[in-house]
């Protein structure tokens, strides 16, 4: 057997909602870690659950990603395993994020099973915000067309929102009126036992339709990114990218990866100069801007955590100008990625690149003596 | 008062004047709103006066606090050169704020300043800004439905910068052909001595500041009513605060939350897994990111005495929560029992930071 | 069967006069209800406003805070502005409109456990009749 399928009666959210109570009523799990809409109901936030009355209340799979979920799991576990098993129901990202977080030492793995399902991308959160019952509507017809207008950007040219690359323990797959749940992880096994779905071996449909949506996705996001390397090229170009900035660093702030309590951005070192030494760069230049180094948080930012970024685009989101800042950070964690072969979050024994070496690589980048 | 006048723009006429002091070698520096291009506006601390041509005073945004950036540039030590800064009267009282803190100082700054109209958000300076500033321009300053003004604009009573050494009656006049300067302080008479403009006598305009004041205060009561305490309480705070992400955006971009590492983000505040497990327990679910409430109220315990309404909280915040009206409320309430208001005196102590033996007797003892 | 509500009240105590206070209505063996869970600070304002607040958020049914009388001050003025900040805390929560009679300050000196005794009482009955913190069970905080 290679997954078990469920035909869809009411909606995905419900489907995926009863999946989720079976589990925990069987026992297999002490609390659930998943979206839940505020009461104002114009957004959602994650909620750690125990009470099965609240668990009634969830919403798996919302439409838009206000807080990135591995964000918020690093609140609830940076200091230790909790005492609890804990089923996450999260996106793709956000688990690659979570895993990534786990080799900075600043989530804690233990005790906690991921879940994830074929991400139909999230609308930008200011959008949904504004008119959250249009949107409530269109996902399902986005999920079921699996269009990207309107999404967030960066997830229109994501192409790990399926299954493979992230290491969940559980999948939950979607296609024509079907929900497939295929086990990930070893372990996953005795989960997908319990649950008293149809077994399935043929899974051609489903792939099929991932590999399709798969290649859409990579062809945008070959055109983005050549066409992002044309805009970035050079100081000038990058200059011209990020206007509109304010330096508010909010992007480092909902950023998953940033996870300093103080940044080294906002640390005294970076940013209490005396004013004779402001005075003294203004004169270099004829003037500075304040607040000052808007260039130098950016390109710094990405020399920490570029290796890691996940492009989830939570960046972009949270920024009050809508400056590309997810796309550029996507495009360039790409680049260095490559260059390590390295996918970040897909394997949590794999090491982060630069906390690590190997003394044979990267030749190609020294300037030795005996150079030809 | 002694006033200069000229036939220019505002924006001209600033510009001529931070064109002579530099000549006349009385600055050293200009620090004033520059605009890069037609969405790229900042604070530029200016050495260059060929550079002055970017400068654009008035337009109605705030990328940041000036009063903030101008702790930036004063915490460590104070000037040793006069430089000129133009900025809004909210700014230069969170400056004083900041100087009461030991987080800037005043010394060597000549600042000019102006009766404001308000700022158009900057998250709506994102699109059709031109038209935006037009209809800003054109329409006078009782006139508070202008599009995108921020709210806490709208309701600022303070809009005339009692402190500045230079004050342009802007708003008053709403004309944008002639400008006026009124040299307030001695400081100011001698920075503008030689200046070339017709000098006349004029005082700020009373009738109009007190007609605009009047609107805005009318306007306050009606944006205030919907925040009373009754209609809050928990659970109309959870109503507006329960999209906040934790991100402390507000705090960054507030000029009085001047902290280098925020308590709210310090390992003290963090409670670890027994405590949440326990909470979990109680409660049967928990919220994450955790204690977004507890940051909001905290904050207004530490800095509500000193918030003076500026709205850049408002403006920074990714889910367009309205932290500058709840903050500025709760401002206006915390200030009123101690009849304190910030940045209007920089010799007043930040009730806070002092005590009288015989008051509020009434407390501790029954 | 219907439970009786214990309240429990988070006790700062200022370690020279309202700690002294209550130990002395502990050794004189004066009845009162068991509802503070008393913590010991050098002065009464060692305590920051936000402890006030992080006990209330989370699920404590009341605050007391005691310290000497003013002008008993061991460090001369601290309780002045223990009271400034209690005004300040008391004035934030009325004005959201959020309960202001779970905290309360107390003026108790080493000698006075008989005071001691009475503002835990009245205290103490006073949050019975109030009811449980409704915030202890509030999720979205
Ligand atoms: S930099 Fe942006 S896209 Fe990358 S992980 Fe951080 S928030 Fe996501
Ligand atoms: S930019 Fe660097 S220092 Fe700042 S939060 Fe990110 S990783 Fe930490
Ligand atoms: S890119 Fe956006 S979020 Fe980041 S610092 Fe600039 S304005 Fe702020
Ligand atoms: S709290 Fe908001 S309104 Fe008050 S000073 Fe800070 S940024 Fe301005
Ligand atoms: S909230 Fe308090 S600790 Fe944080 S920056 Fe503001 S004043 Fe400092
Ligand atoms: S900026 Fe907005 S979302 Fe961020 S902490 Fe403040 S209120 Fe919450
Ligand atoms: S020492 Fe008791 S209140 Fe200060």
């Amino acid at each position: 057997m290679k997954g078990k399928i469920i035909e869809i009666k009411s909606d995905l959210n419900t489907a995926i909602k009863n999946i989720i109570k079976t589990l925990v009523q069987k026992k297999l799990f002490d609390a659930v870690f998943v979206p839940v809409r505020i009461p104002s109901r114009e957004s959602f936030a994650y909620l750690l659950i125990k009470d099965k009355e609240i668990l009634e209340s969830i919403t798996p799979l919302p439409p838009t990603m206000p807080v990135q979920g591995a964000r918020a799991l690093k609140d609830l576990t940076r200091l230790g395993k909790l005492n609890l098993r804990i089923l996450c129901i999260m996106r793709p990202c956000e688990i690659r994020a979570a895993v990534e977080l786990a080799k900075l030492r600043q989530i804690t793995l233990q005790n906690l099973t991921f879940f994830s399902f074929d991400c139909p991308g999230v609308f930008p959160t200011a959008e949904y915000i504004k008119s959250p019952e249009k949107y409530d509507q269109n996902i399902i017809e986005k999920i079921k067309a699996w269009q990207e207008d309107g999404l967030r950007p960066n997830c229109s040219i994501c192409v790990n929102f399926s299954h493979y690359n992230t290491p969940a323990d559980l999948h939950i797959g979607f296609y024509r009126n079907h929900l497939l749940i295929y086990p990930v992880s070893k372990n996953s096994q005795k989960i997908l036992d319990i649950l008293s779905y149809r077994a399935e071996d043929d899974l051609t449909e489903w792939e099929n339709s991932i590999n399709t949506l798969l290649k859409k996705k990579k062809e945008n996001r070959s055109r983005k990114f050549s066409l992002l390397s044309n805009q970035t090229k050079g100081i000038e170009n990058l200059e011209e990218f990020f206007t509109g900035c304010i330096n508010c660093h909010n992007c480092m702030r909902v950023c998953p990866i940033c996870y300093c309590r103080q940044c080294f951005f906002e640390s005294p070192e970076q940013s209490h100069h005396e004013a004779e030494e402001y005075l003294a760069r203004a004169k270099e230049k004829g003037g500075i801007r304040f607040p000052p180094e808007r260039m130098v948080f950016h390109l710094g930012r990405m020399n920490h955590m570029a290796l890691s970024c996940v492009g989830c685009g939570s960046c972009e989101d949270g920024c009050p100008m809508d400056v590309p800042v997810g796309q550029i950070f996507s495009f360039i964690g790409n680049e260095v990625q490559k260059m390590f072969d390295y996918l970040p979050g897909k394997n949590l024994e794999e090491p982060i690149p630069l906390l690590t070496f190997k003394e044979d690589e990267l030749h190609e980048y020294e300037d030795t003596r005996e150079k030809k | 008062m002694k006033a200069l006048k000229l036939s220019q723009s505002p924006d001209n006429a600033i510009g001529s004047l931070l064109k002579y002091l530099f000549e006349q070698n009385k600055i050293s520096a200009a620090f004033v709103l520059c605009k890069n291009n037609s969405r790229d506006y900042f604070y530029g601390l200016i050495t260059d006066k060929n550079l002055l041509e970017k400068i654009t005073p008035t337009t109605p945004i705030m990328p940041s606090s000036a009063g903030k950036m101008l702790s930036k540039l004063t915490m460590l030590e104070p000037l040793t050169s006069p430089i000129a800064v133009v900025l809004r009267p909210c700014e230069m009282r969170a400056f004083y704020e900041l100087i009461k803190l030991e987080q800037a100082r005043p010394d060597n700054i000549l600042f000019i300043s102006f009766t404001c109209k308000g700022v158009i958000s900057i998250k709506e300076s994102k699109d059709g800004f031109e038209e935006k500033i037009e209809a800003y321009q054109k329409n006078p300053a009782t006139e508070l439905t202008l599009p995108g003004l921020r709210q806490c604009c709208q309701i600022c009573e303070n809009f005339v910068p009692e402190n500045a050494d230079i004050i342009l009656p802007l708003i008053e006049k709403n004309d944008l052909n002639n400008t006026t300067f009124l040299i307030k302080t001695e400081k100011a008479e001698d920075f503008v001595q030689g200046f070339e403009a017709e000098t006349v006598e004029e005082e700020l305009n009373d009738t109009e500041i007190s007609k605009i004041k009047e609107k805005r205060a009318r306007k306050k009561a009606e944006v205030f009513a919907n925040i009373t305490p009754d209609k809050l309480g928990m659970k109309g705070l959870i109503d507006i605060f329960g999209r906040c992400l934790n991100c402390h955006a507000c705090g960054r971009a507030c000029p009085i939350c001047y902290c280098n590492l925020c308590y709210f983000d310090s390992a003290d505040s963090e409670v670890g897994p027994k405590a949440y497990e326990a909470e979990t327990e109680t409660k049967g679910a928990y919220r994450l990111p955790a204690n977004t409430i507890f940051y909001h109220i905290g904050r207004m315990i530490h800095i509500s005495l000193s918030c003076i309404g500026c709205g850049m909280c408002t403006d920074v915040c990714p889910v367009s929560i309205p932290v500058g009206t709840i903050f500025t409320r709760v401002a206006e309430s915390a200030q009123e029992v101690f009849k304190y208001i910030p940045g209007r005196n920089i010799e007043e102590k930040i009730p806070i930071l002092t005590f009288k033996i015989n008051e509020f007797e009434e407390i501790g003892e029954e | 069967m219907e439970q009786t509500f214990n309240p429990r009240i988070i006790g700062f105590l200022c370690n020279w006069c309202s700690y002294a206070g209550a130990d002395l209505a502990g050794v004189s063996r004066l009845q009162m209800p068991p509802s503070i869970i008393p913590i010991r600070v050098m002065c009464s304002s060692r305590v920051d406003p936000l402890f006030i607040l992080t006990a209330l958020l989370r699920g404590s049914d009341a605050v007391l805070v005691a310290g000497c009388h003013p002008g008993d001050c061991h460090y001369q003025y601290g309780n002045y502005h223990t009271r400034r900040r209690i005004v300040l805390f008391n004035k934030i929560f009325e004005t959201l409109g959020l309960e202001t009679d779970r905290v309360r300050l107390a003026w108790v000196s080493a000698s006075e456990g008989g005071r001691y005794r009475d503002v835990v009482t009245q205290f103490t009955e006073h949050i019975k009749e109030k009811g449980p913190n409704p915030l202890k069970k509030e999720i979205f905080l």
